[in-house]
């Protein structure tokens, strides 16, 4: 008997070294006053929560000095208690791009403005992530800022990773951090076409191949957001975020002409927009199956199981179309 | 990430205002209005009063880089010229400046106590000898920084980079309550008028700001209607902004709009209804005309300058804010028209153009322009005649022109904007060219193509009518079945893909008697003949014709004499032109001398003299003028183009120049005629480069640009030559020189080993 319970005990052990550790489930927060609603935390508890990744602040240059400077900084109204939290800083690439910028300067002013955060918050951290779209022209100042952020700061540094960094990453470089975070989302333009710039299956497919050879470690960003482009006279206008779709079809004053497009049909002010008559809505938005098939698509292309998948973002306005435990079948899928 | 932040303004009214975001997305990248002025043939500045320049059509925040004003140091020239006014010469125009300023509050409060206490200190000393502090206007105007100075603290934002750096709020209120004990004390208008205004400010950094609002009702009857008011009212705006009361909020920044001139584009971007109701609601807070021309026009900036124009005409037809409103209009109409031509005849591009715009909009300023009660009748018989050209009443549009030349002032800038108006209404009367027509345009052509261009006339949006003739002349031409003039208004890459295209150019080129039309699409034309001649002399060498092809050169004005900046005649090992250009060169070829150096070569070979030498020699000279030579200026030029990547040429182009059979046939040659080990191995490899070359060609044969390269490393292939290097010729001296310098074939023999 004693012989069959440690044969079941080693098999036990051994099937569970040959399961890939499935990746834990994050968000990422991004409003600029931390307060969870009960829904959302009851979706976080419900799915295991306990990492989340919040904006920290925006960087951007000063209209005036032209120098950067921080933009919409966090406010706790919410102790972010029984979370590991990642401060996330999201750096417009023009601050990159600037022929004024001073990267000592920057990194300074950043590390000491991120601590300044956490000791008013009486947070810990473990990591820093930086978020920034650079391109082939703000690469060298993006790379050394990087390197110079990371002496800098004793927190592990992981950076986001747009996919066609990672297609092309003898160009674009990859910067040394720890971990990147596969942004897979924004890959179609922001067009008034029929594709959907969040995700599309047919531009993701031309990416997914390159994954094996990157050579930094991953984990991946899956999108929860939807959002409307507001079009005239097919140019686009602007992105309209969180757009009510239930709400905007009781609105009289605009008109169903398909699935996801609504025309105005009465000019009208609408969340701080003016819609003119004739406007078009494109809603895009991400749907379970859209979800699940990036979970598999990426299984498949990842040269490693991501730790971690985090979705974009915590928003209970985002919740509305998912089952509540979306989030957990998703990371199973890995 | 997304784009969820954009910051549009860092200070304005407030800091409760500064804090204002918006998800407006920057859609693309790189449109700058300078690209819709190569758009628009409506040149706003022409009528416009220059006071609304920045609320033209704009991409960006303001046109014309009209930014957002910093209102920390926005009325500074103001305030002191008031001060000087009010201390009469009493004080320096610098001292003034000085204290409204620099001076810091332990100044102000020690100059103050030495007033109310008599209290002596150095400050006091030093100002003593300065200026005479006992002058009763002096010390009014100091008694009044001393109230003043703390209040400004609050305004004025310290260093950004500080996470503590919350918006500050006054809670002193017994500072604010003595502020307006002082304005109620005091009965000098000046001063009474200034205590007023900083009693307002002062509430509104206080904790409780809507006593800002109290005490304005209270007052404001008695206040003069200057640039203080308004500034209070600016104020009052950010309050209820702040309190949420979109509506009045707006309703007091379009009063702030309309009324103050330095705060109009901070009022203009700070208006923002957030629902349809507050729109309502505000509008319904106008007491009278004026108050609701003031937010059509806001609106109409923001949104929906039909609309605006409509309602402001309605209210008063003279309003000077339907000017900058109709160049938006007209602006916006032209944005939307498609210029390309692509697939379409004239006819169709004009169908197309009559549908895309707007019928109300040129109802509405056909309607407006007839009416005879418009301003500056001109700027509406121009905007008609130009929507009416756009709407395909080519005779109307006349009419309106005619009308406006007569009353317009005749600005250089107004003469050129009607000129270019008719000119495009004359173009597009004609949807067939003929000897006839032809003369209602060729003056404004010449205009249009060659006077402008050298011409200093400031904003005058001329190009987009230069661009627009051309593709629309190259359209006629192309339905008439005339390519040659059809290519030399609007160029075709690919047109001397076809040698009869190419002949009938150079014959037209060539063409003595040339009609007025012809002779502009010479001149424009931007390729010439010794471009023709260069070109010709490429096809000729790359299909071995070296006497035709010196035959073409050597008619070239200056391509012949362009010097190589490598040996064309080198082969190396690696491909490395910029190697090639700076290594020791003995001789240095002209394009002429090398092509005639090829012919000798050539002819030796054919005489059997020192076939091997020859062979690889001419190998070289034909493996350097690919797109994997030392030589590619030899091809590069007007009509092939140029490019560091095979990529940047068209496809037509991109096989001629990557093609290395010629090369090959001549190392093959060489091979053949080698005596030697160490040639033979020479020539094998030299042979691979150009299978190694074929492979790529192949590989990338369906890449467009140098982005869709795949990034997956390098092949590695096992190249016939390779294979035969190493088995036949592993003991030559070559061998190992291959072996130091390629890594890929020393790649390739680790991996066969």
């Amino acid at each position: 008997m004693k012989k069959i319970l440690l044969f079941i005990v080693i098999s036990i052990f051994f099937y569970s070294c040959h399961q890939q550790e499935k990746p834990i489930i994050a968000f990422y927060y991004w409003k600029t006053i931390f307060k969870l609603s009960s829904s959302e935390k009851e979706i976080l508890k419900l799915n295991n929560v306990k990492k989340l990744y919040i904006r920290y602040l925006d960087v951007d240059l000063s209209l005036q000095t032209n120098q950067p400077i921080p933009l919409a900084p966090i406010h706790f109204k919410d102790q972010p208690i029984g979370f590991t939290i990642v401060p996330v800083v999201y750096i417009k690439n023009n601050v990159m791009l600037s022929k004024s910028l001073k990267i000592n300067d920057l990194v300074n002013k950043l590390t000491k403005y991120i601590k300044q955060i956490n000791t008013k918050n009486n947070i810990k951290i473990k990591e820093i992530q930086i978020d920034c779209d650079w391109t082939l022209t703000s690469k060298d100042n993006y790379l050394e800022f990087i390197n110079k952020f990371k002496k800098a700061n004793s927190s592990k540094l992981s950076a986001t990773i747009r996919l066609h960094q990672i297609k092309y990453f003898n160009k674009t470089k990859i910067p040394n951090v720890d971990k990147g975070v596969l942004m897979y989302y924004n890959m179609g333009t922001i067009a008034t076409d029929s594709l959907n710039s969040i995700y599309n299956a047919k531009i993701a497919s031309k990416y997914l191949s390159s994954l094996k050879n990157y050579p930094l470690k991953l984990n991946v960003a899956l999108p929860i957001y939807s959002w409307a482009i507001h079009s005239r006279s097919n140019r686009v206008l602007g992105l309209k975020n969180k757009i009510n779709v239930s709400n905007l079809k009781k609105d009289t004053n605009f008109i169903s002409i398909k699935n996801n497009l609504y025309k105005v049909k009465n000019s009208n002010f609408k969340q701080s927009t003016y819609y003119k008559v004739g406007d078009i809505l494109k809603i895009e938005l991400i749907s379970k199956e859209n979800l699940l098939e990036m979970a598999t698509n990426l299984k498949q292309n990842l040269k490693k199981n991501p730790q971690e998948i985090i979705f974009y973002d915590l928003d209970q306005f985002n919740f509305q179309q998912y089952e509540k435990n979306i989030f957990t079948k998703i990371s199973t899928s890995f | 990430m997304k784009k969820t932040f954009l910051q549009k303004l860092a200070l304005v009214f407030s800091v409760a205002i500064a804090l204002v975001y918006t998800t407006i997305y920057a859609c693309g990248g790189g449109d700058y209005d300078w690209s819709w002025e190569y758009e628009t043939n409506f040149t706003p500045e022409t009528f416009t009063d220059a006071k609304f320049t920045p609320f033209f059509l704009s991409q960006e925040l303001f046109y014309d880089e009209t930014g957002l004003s910093d209102v920390a140091t926005l009325f500074d020239g103001d305030v002191q010229t008031d001060w000087a006014t009010f201390l009469n010469n009493k004080l320096s125009l610098e001292t003034i400046s000085f204290f409204i300023s620099n001076a810091g509050i332990e100044s102000t409060s020690s100059l103050y106590e030495y007033y109310s206490k008599n209290k002596s200190s150095k400050i006091v000393s030093d100002w003593s000898k300065k200026i005479d502090l006992k002058d009763k206007k002096v010390k009014e105007f100091i008694e009044f920084l001393h109230f003043a100075k703390p209040i400004e603290a609050y305004s004025t934002s310290e260093n950004s980079w500080n996470y503590e750096n919350e918006p500050k709020r006054m809670d002193d209120a017994i500072w604010v309550k003595m502020i307006e004990k002082k304005y109620n004390q005091t009965s000098d208008k000046f001063l009474k008028n200034r205590y007023w205004f900083q009693v307002i400010k002062a509430y509104f950094y206080s904790n409780n700001p809507i006593d800002a609002e109290v005490f304005f009702n209270k007052t404001e009857q008695l206040q003069p209607k200057n640039v203080l008011y308004y500034r209070a009212v600016s104020y009052l705006a950010g309050i209820n902004s702040r309190l949420g009361d979109t509506a009045t909020a707006n309703y007091l920044y379009s009063k702030v709009f309309d009324k103050l001139p330095k705060l109009q584009t901070i009022a203009m971007f700070c208006f923002a209804p957030k629902e349809e109701k507050d729109w309502i609601e505000t509008l319904n807070m106008a007491k009278n005309d004026e108050e609701k021309i003031a937010l059509w026009a806001i609106q109409g900036y923001y949104n929906d300058e039909e609309k605006a124009i409509e309602n402001i005409y309605n209210l008063n037809p003279k309003s000077d804010y339907l000017e900058f409103l109709l160049t938006r209009l007209i602006n916006n109409e032209e944005i939307r028209i498609n210029k390309t031509f692509k697939n379409q005849s004239v006819v169709q591009n004009k169908l197309a153009i009559k549908d895309t715009i707007s019928k109300t909009v040129v109802a509405l300023i056909d309607k407006m322009a007839q009416s005879g009660k418009v301003n500056k009748p001109y700027l509406w018989n121009v905007a008609a005649g130009y929507l009416q050209t756009l709407d395909g009443n080519f005779a109307k549009a006349d009419l309106y022109f005619a009308k406006a030349e007569k009353e317009m002032p005749k600005t250089e800038l107004a003469i050129s904007q009607v000129r270019l108006l008719k000119f495009v209404n004359n173009l597009s009367k004609i949807d067939a060219l003929n000897a006839k027509n032809e003369t209602t345009i060729l003056q404004d052509l010449n205009w249009l193509y060659f006077e402008l261009t050298q011409s200093n006339l400031d904003n005058f949006r001329f190009e987009n009518a230069a661009n627009w003739s051309r593709n629309y002349i190259a359209a006629l031409y192309k339905t008439q079945n005339n390519p040659v003039l059809s290519e030399a208004f609007l160029r075709d890459r690919n047109f001397y893909s076809s040698n009869t295209n190419l002949l009938a150019m150079k014959n037209f080129i060539l063409k003595t008697n040339k009609t007025k039309i012809e002779e502009i699409a010479s001149k424009i034309y931007e390729v010439k003949l010794d471009d023709i001649l260069d070109y010709q002399t490429v096809l000729a060498l790359y299909q071995n014709k070296i006497l035709e092809a010196i035959a073409f050169m050597e008619q070239t004005n200056e391509v012949k004499n362009e010097i190589f900046q490598g040996n064309p005649f080198n082969g190396n090992i690696k491909d490395c032109h910029d190697c090639d250009f700076v290594a020791f060169q003995k001789r240095k070829y002209t394009q002429l001398e090398f092509l005639k150096t090829m012919q000798v070569m050539k002819d030796k070979i054919a005489k059997n003299e020192d076939v091997h030498t020859n062979s690889l020699l001419l190998a070289n000279a034909f493996y350097n003028v690919t797109h994997y030579g030392n030589a590619r200026s030899f091809y590069e030029g007007t009509i092939i183009g140029y490019g560091s990547t095979q990529f940047d040429f068209e496809d037509y182009y991109q096989s001629l120049i990557t093609n290395c059979s010629m090369s090959k046939k001549y190392y093959q040659m060489a091979f053949l005629a080698a005596k030697t080990n160490e040639q033979k191995a020479k020539c094998t490899y030299m042979m691979s480069k150009c299978e190694r070359n074929d492979y790529y060609n192949g590989k990338y044969a369906n890449v467009k640009n140098y982005w869709e390269v795949e990034n997956n490393g390098v092949d590695f292939i096992a190249f016939n030559g390779f294979i035969t290097l190493k088995k036949e010729y592993s003991n030559t001296n070559f061998y190992q020189e291959v072996i130091a310098e390629c890594g890929y074939f020393n790649t390739f023999i680790n991996q066969n080993k």
